[in-house]
């Protein structure tokens, strides 16, 4: 009924309207909407092009892509809502990737990294992960809150102090940067295993976490104080700090959650990919920072939803899987990857330029 | 004397730490400050150790500060031969100090210069640009300028029609690698040989040609190049020889033929994407399934394992199809998956051959020889004499 009634105040708003108005109305519309234009001419495109896109395979597909980047950008996102950023996201991938990995190889594995572990319960590695990822989103957010800085150079430099604890890590123990690998079938199943089919195309289970991972930072971000707190300081923080809104507390736990965020993208990573190296999750956090903008989460600070965040992970997802689908050539593919980005951003930043 | 060299050992150690602690602004700076402290700490007892025996044989003998410079840290095989040569080293009492150039050749480049101005007398260098005459001529130009040997390691310096320009520019200079084309000849003959054995099982669809999938693991590398070029070309050479037809890439609208790793990184994460998104537009189902994979080296071969797997294939079980997947290294896990029957076969690149090859060099200088004295036994190059090759090998299983 609501929705109905605003449908109808729109339409009697724009009835209203003199005919250049309305010419306004219909190029602001377009202008706003063009991301989901393109993407709507690049999937009629590829489809005519490859009518195998939109089968079901396919369909399926590129949600399971997207669904594994989908814990990192809502956790970067947050990171996003305070005018920051997160550089240090795909190198905690990668550290957690492979603690994930090392603590989940199978017994029986030739080049165990740690031969007299039994295979630990996963529930213990996840809260491993979660720990080790909470610790550096802690010192991002306490470094950024405490010292004012700015989290550019606070992520660069937790980016450089995590990697080379994970080139430590890999080479502990007798591994010598060997991939983590041989991991358990228990592990394997609980990510990559299905329990629910399209026809004869099974779901792999890590879309699953990926939105329950969704469900939890949408309540995060729409039903708590936390969360309404993380927008004031996104869009005012000495506005917030005079309404009594604890700054420092919100920074800092707004990184560490990104950080726990960051430690399931790694625990998925690991057994989604199956081979763990010192490269693991390298430049995660540039996909998830685009998807992100794309998605409308504005570094102007203060603005994002996270349906916004999901919308930019799949529409980055269904280019990159379409251009794929075309066969275009890898060096088209980085200019067409930038473009996107730009445009995006623009038009992003266009719709606050336009209020002020 | 004695008392004079320790003070010398001293204040290079001091002086690294200082430039470590300027050169802040990047990592790699970082990394060199840990080896600095305990070289300079260890350094009197390492002298103890090895007085006697370097100052009996000749007085042209030197105390050897060797700086290694590695492309990047987080490449696996690189790992290996760090680690390899790291123990032959330390077992040779050579004092060393490495470098991580986190692939950029600007890194390394400035990394050389901190390392002659710190007084290192030997350089090893593991190229981040190979192939470029450029970017090692530079890197010869430097020790050559500081009168210090060096000696280059696993990427390429030069590329064949440019054989022998770097390397024969400068005497005290060697090159302890692979010959890049091999690795791709010795893959393509191993895929062309499996696949002439077992073609009716590989032919899937049984429309009388094998396609394929190939995965690239950078760009503008050498090894990768020859890699993607040989390891379908020497497979084909085999199979027209005996009157079949050549392999078919399977994406017929793909001019290039690979799917090359867009980051650079020869990594899992790219092909195993790559090899989801294939296998959702082709399958068995469709009747066009990719029938083997081509990965230039065994982490992009792991990846495709992985997304194979999880569409119920290469599970290693009787029950189970097998989509024959190649590689180049030969790494643990890579040899784990081939034991288990979820992967077909892999090149093997001996990373100890090469750090044995690298201190043997480096021994020589420090014994005062020259820097090819005694090479014999070596796998040299028939056209380059200071080019030393380690062999690769084929490996399909124990």
């Amino acid at each position: 009924m609501k929705f109905a009634t605003n449908i109808n105040t729109k339409i009697d708003a724009y009835k209203a309207l003199d005919s250049k108005d309305k010419k306004t109305f219909w190029k602001e519309l377009l202008l706003n909407n063009a991301m989901y234009i393109l993407l709507i001419i690049a999937i009629i495109y590829t489809c005519a092009q490859n009518p195998k896109f939109l089968g079901t395979r396919s369909i399926v597909n590129i949600i399971s892509l997207s669904a594994a980047n989908l814990p990192i950008a809502c956790g970067i996102a947050g990171c996003i809502v305070l005018t920051g950023t997160d550089l240090s996201a795909g190198r905690v991938v990668g550290l957690t990737a492979c603690i994930s990995a090392s603590l989940l190889q199978a017994v029986t594995y030739g080049s165990k990294m740690f031969p007299d572990l039994p295979v630990v319960p996963i529930p213990v590695v996840i809260l491993a992960v979660l720990i080790v990822g909470g610790i550096v989103g802690w010192v991002n957010g306490f470094f950024v809150a405490k010292f004012q800085l700015h989290p550019f150079i606070v992520t660069l430099a937790t980016q450089l102090i995590v990697y080379g604890t994970l080139l430590v890590y890999i080479m502990t123990n007798g591994n010598n940067g060997q991939p983590l690998s041989g991991l358990d079938d228990s592990f394997k199943n609980f990510v990559t295993g299905s329990i629910l089919k399209i026809g004869d195309v099974p779901i792999p289970n890590y879309v699953w976490y990926g939105l329950i991972v969704v469900v939890i930072m949408w309540f995060i971000w729409n039903k708590t104080t936390f969360g309404k707190n993380m927008f004031a300081v996104g869009s005012n923080p000495e506005a917030a700090n005079v309404s009594g809104v604890n700054v420092m507390k919100t920074t800092i736990l707004v990184h560490t959650l990104a950080g726990m965020m960051y430690g399931i993208t790694g625990f998925i990573e690991s057994a989604r990919i199956g081979s763990n190296t010192a490269n693991t999750g390298l430049n995660y956090e540039c996909d998830a920072i685009a998807a992100c903008v794309i998605g409308g989460v504005s570094f102007v600070g203060g603005t994002g939803k996270i349906s916004g965040v999901v919308l930019g992970v799949f529409l980055l997802r269904i280019i990159f899987v379409a251009l794929n689908f075309l066969s275009i050539n890898a060096n088209l593919q980085y200019i067409i990857k930038g473009l996107i980005i730009l445009i995006a951003c623009a038009i992003d930043m266009r719709k606050y330029l336009v209020r002020k | 004397m004695m008392k004079k060299r320790l003070l010398a050992v001293a204040m290079a150690g001091v002086m690294a730490m200082s430039l470590a602690a300027c050169g802040g602004s990047n990592e790699a700076a970082a990394t060199t400050a840990a080896p600095a402290a305990p070289a300079a700490t260890e350094a009197p007892a390492g002298e103890e150790a090895k007085a006697p025996e370097t100052d009996a044989p000749a007085a042209e003998a030197v105390d050897l500060d060797v700086a290694v410079f590695y492309y990047t840290y987080s490449d696996t095989y690189i790992s290996s031969v760090r680690t390899a040569l790291d123990a032959a080293l330390t077992d040779a009492g050579i004092k060393f100090q490495n470098y991580d150039s986190n692939s950029n050749q600007t890194t390394q480049n400035e990394q050389i210069d901190t390392a002659i101005s710190q007084g290192a007398n030997l350089l090893i260098v593991n190229i981040v640009t190979s192939g470029s005459v450029d970017a090692s001529q530079a890197i010869v130009d430097k020790a050559s300028t500081a009168g210090i040997p060096v000696i280059f390691f696993n990427r390429a310096v030069e590329s064949d029609e440019d054989e022998g320009k770097v390397l024969g520019s400068y005497d005290k200079c060697a090159f302890v690698g692979t010959d890049a084309p091999e690795a791709g000849h010795m893959q393509g003959k191993m895929i062309g040989d499996y696949v002439l054995e077992n073609f009716d099982t590989i032919d899937l669809n049984g429309d009388g040609t094998i396609s394929y999938a190939m995965f690239m693991g950078q760009l503008g590398n050498v090894e990768a190049i020859y890699r993607t070029q040989y390891g379908v070309e020497d497979a084909d050479a085999v199979l027209t020889a005996a009157g079949k037809p050549a392999l078919s890439y399977f994406d017929a609208s793909n001019s290039d033929k690979y799917q090359v790793d867009q980051e650079g990184n020869w990594s899992a994460t790219a092909a195993n994407n790559y090899m989801n998104t294939n296998l959702a537009q082709y399958n068995e189902d469709n009747n066009n399934m990719i029938e083997i994979v081509i990965c230039n080296n065994d982490g992009m071969a792991e990846g495709v394992v992985t997304a194979l797997n999880d569409k119920g294939y290469n599970l290693g079980t009787d029950g189970s199809v097998t989509i024959p997947v190649f590689g180049v290294d030969a790494t643990d896990a890579a040899k784990q998956l081939i034991a288990d029957g979820k992967m077909t076969g892999t090149i093997k690149q001996d990373a100890e051959g090469m750090a044995n090859g690298i201190a043997y060099l480096a021994k020589n200088v420090g014994a005062g020889k020259e820097l090819m004295a005694d090479t014999g036994d070596f796998n040299i190059s028939e056209k380059v004499s200071n080019k030393i090759y380690i062999p690769y090998a084929t490996y399909t299983g124990e």
